[in-house]
């Protein structure tokens, strides 16, 4: 289990994370959310040993981490980390001999997932002349090379085509599986969503929000309703507990402060003809996290 | 992390032998090398004006005919390669028709009641300084030695008088000889040859960990790479690759100069043919005559300690100049910020290398010697000063000694930057993040 404790970070006056704590247990998928500069990258470096906190502890597995510890860790960075003139081959060499693996151990399992990936005919191809999915693709097998107890994934989806992510997908489903800890970071809510089981939201170095998603949905007050029929969105609007109230191609989205105006809306939709669809649906993690962040920087 | 050490060092090293840029750079260098030791056999089968024999046409009015020309003949030892031909020339216009567009020379000498003679000299060109001071001399000498026979001295003083004069060399002090003093100057001169490769050898060194960590700056790859193994690790990989490499690079460079020097040998002296005629050359290569006045001198004993301070200089500096290069290619974030951050080093070393041409026409300097002890510019300066006895071995020793405090320096808090520096990514705050490193425990 990875436990990050009261964990503080200044780089010089500027403080980048302050007094976050979280844990990520076995098999569990994390995902640290926060917008360009909000202490995700950071965060990560410490985890990794890269830069030590000002204050605060993390450990894995309840030891500190060392490089005996980072050898269990793999690591996909939000930039290329790839060595460009190397081949495929020479690249995962490299990288599986710092995380203490032997050459015939790496060539093993690296046939193996040049395999999965589809890219079996690139081992001896240089990165360079790779494309940047496929780039992608290797840059994410040298994070796994090393069967990792912990997975960082920066931003794993970028670059990638709808079908390269859906392979992805189901790799890091197949890792959690074998009871991989994963710790996600991505701007796309709907990955997140789909992946992450707990999460936080990180707005200047500080948690605005954490803990399980269904939790955090569950306790976010505002509700949306998904309306089809003849309705107008002025009067929409001018209902007791609406906040907002807009419309799609297919349908108007109206939000409430609470459930207890649903029946609100419901009075009003009574007055109408063709009403086809009535639903109470759960707010997206996109938007709490506008909202939060929102929130925050109003502050 | 022992093993992560050896395999960064190995990676590296082989990374840089096992690569075709080293093969063209080495092709190149071998034939620069092989060129270089045979210059002379090369521009002379080139040919050139130097090649061409200078003609002295002599027009005599004095009847010195005879003495003008056995003196003239020195001259030839002034021209190089080319040869020396004297005639006699009757008709001053026919002559100076002679001489028209070319570069021969065309002496008139004529009778003078108080001189002897003195002598018209004609060309057509201008003549160097060299030559036309040799015959200037050698006319001088004529005229030294007919007036002194016309003078009536019996004939053993006049051989007397114009013997060149027996010099006795002696030392105060029964340890020096003239033998040491030769063989010094000869190691001067050898040390300013070696100096011109270690200096070579200091570039490629500095040039190569300025790419190396760029290149892994250059991507995220080094937060892979230090996320696994420490900074010190990884800093001490690159330190010796890179200096194992410059070893390697200078042992093969003394091979490409032992086989200029073999080929300089078979293309002068070639009686036999084949493998025989290898040998021969090898066995006769000009050092072992050096070695032979090395051991006359009773040098040798002093070379016993001269030359391991030497190497230890050598591989401190070298160290030095590898410890400053990966610090500040950790604090860059591309090879062109390298470039221009690495260039002080480059001209401390250049420095260095003008200074032992200024220690020859300043003999004895305060400066120089002083220059000699300080840290990076001591690779260049000591051997030579040392050699040709312009410093002693106490200088050397301190010259060890500011290097390896030096090296301390840069180890204890070159390593704290190189921590920072290898992790930053941003050209904005970067002297303050990096004394803000230093400072920290």
């Amino acid at each position: 289990m990875l436990k990050v404790k009261n964990v503080t970070k200044y780089y010089g006056e500027f403080k980048a994370v302050d007094d976050l704590s979280f844990t990520v247990d076995k098999g569990e998928i994390f995902g640290l959310l926060g917008v360009n500069g909000a202490g995700k990258t950071t965060t990560f470096r410490m985890i990794m040993n890269l830069i030590n906190p000002n204050d605060g502890l993390i450990t894995f597995n309840g030891k500190k981490i060392d490089y005996d510890v980072t050898d269990k860790i793999g690591f996909l960075t939000e930039e290329r980390s790839l060595l460009t003139k190397l081949t495929v081959k020479e690249q995962i060499l490299y990288y599986g001999a710092l995380k203490s693996l032997d050459e015939e151990t790496v060539l093993k399992r690296l046939d193996k997932l040049l395999e999965r990936f589809n890219i079996s005919e690139y081992k001896d191809r240089k990165i360079n002349t790779l494309s940047k999915g496929n780039q992608q693709k290797v840059q994410f097998i040298s994070a796994i090379i090393n069967e990792p107890k912990l997975l960082i994934l920066d931003e794993p989806f970028s670059g990638l085509d709808p079908i390269n992510i859906e392979l992805f997908k189901s790799v890091i489903l197949e890792l959690k599986e074998k009871g991989t800890s994963i710790i996600f970071s991505s701007h796309r809510m709907d990955h997140v969503e789909l992946f992450c089981e707990k999460l936080v939201i990180l707005v200047k170095g500080k948690e605005v929000l954490g803990g399980y998603l269904k939790d955090i949905k569950k306790d976010y007050k505002i509700k949306k309703i998904i309306i089809e029929g003849d309705v107008k969105i002025s009067e929409l609007k001018r209902i007791d507990g609406v906040i907002n109230a807009t419309k799609t191609a297919s349908w108007y989205e109206v939000n409430i402060k609470d459930e207890s105006y649903v029946a609100a809306v419901f009075d009003y939709l009574k007055t109408k003809k063709n009403i086809t669809k009535f639903v109470l649906e759960e707010p997206s993690l996109e938007e709490i996290f506008v909202a939060k962040v929102g929130e925050a920087y109003g502050e | 992390m022992e093993n992560k050490f050896k395999f960064l060092t190995k990676h590296s090293l082989k990374k840089k032998i096992k690569n075709k840029w080293f093969l063209i750079a080495n092709i190149v260098v071998a034939i620069v090398a092989i060129a270089l030791v045979n210059i002379d056999s090369i521009v002379t089968m080139f040919g050139g004006d130097f090649n061409k024999p200078l003609k002295i046409n002599v027009l005599d009015n004095t009847g010195y005919y005879e003495n003008i020309k056995t003196n003239l003949k020195g001259v030839e030892g002034y021209l190089g390669t080319s040869k020396l031909k004297i005639a006699k020339a009757s008709d001053i216009k026919k002559s100076k028709k002679e001489i028209k567009d070319t570069k021969d020379i065309l002496l008139v000498i004529n009778p003078d009641d108080v001189n002897v003679f003195n002598v018209e000299f004609i060309t057509d060109s201008y003549v160097d300084t060299v030559k036309y001071q040799a015959i200037i001399a050698s006319l001088n000498s004529t005229k030294q030695s007919i007036a002194l026979d016309l003078s009536g001295i019996d004939k053993e003083k006049l051989n007397g008088i114009s013997a060149p004069i027996e010099i006795k060399r002696s030392f105060l002090s029964e340890e020096k000889t003239e033998d040491e003093e030769n063989t010094r100057t000869l190691l001067s001169v050898a040390s300013l040859i070696i100096a011109l490769p270690c200096f070579m050898l200091i570039m490629y060194l500095v040039q190569m960990i300025g790419a190396e960590i760029n290149e892994e700056k250059s991507t995220r790859g080094m937060e892979i790479i230090i996320g696994n193994v420490s900074p010190k690790t990884h800093f001490f990989s690159k330190i010796l690759s890179s200096n194992l490499f410059v070893l390697i690079q200078g042992g093969l460079l003394l091979i490409y100069s032992g086989v200029g020097l073999i080929i300089r040998k078979l293309t002068t002296t070639s009686s036999h043919q084949g493998m025989e005629a290898i040998k021969e050359a090898a066995d006769s290569l000009d050092l072992s005559g050096v070695l032979e006045m090395i051991e006359k001198s009773g040098i040798l004993n002093k070379l016993g300690y001269i030359i391991p301070l030497i190497i230890i200089l050598l591989l401190l500096s070298f160290l030095a100049y590898s410890l400053l290069a990966g610090i500040l290619a950790s604090m860059t974030t591309n090879m062109e910020n390298y470039q221009q951050l690495q260039t002080p080093l480059m001209v401390i070393s250049v420095a260095g290398f003008y200074l032992i041409l200024i220690s020859a026409m300043f003999p004895g300097a305060v400066f120089v010697k002083i220059a000699s002890v300080i840290p990076l510019m001591s690779i260049s300066l000591a051997p030579s000063l040392l050699l040709s006895g312009e410093i002693g071995v106490g200088l050397i020793i301190v010259a060890i000694l500011l290097l390896a405090l030096l090296n301390f320096i840069l180890i204890k808090f070159g390593l704290k930057i190189y921590k920072v520096g290898i992790l930053n990514y941003s050209e904005s705050d970067l002297w303050k993040k990096m004394f803000r490193a230093v400072k920290e425990k």
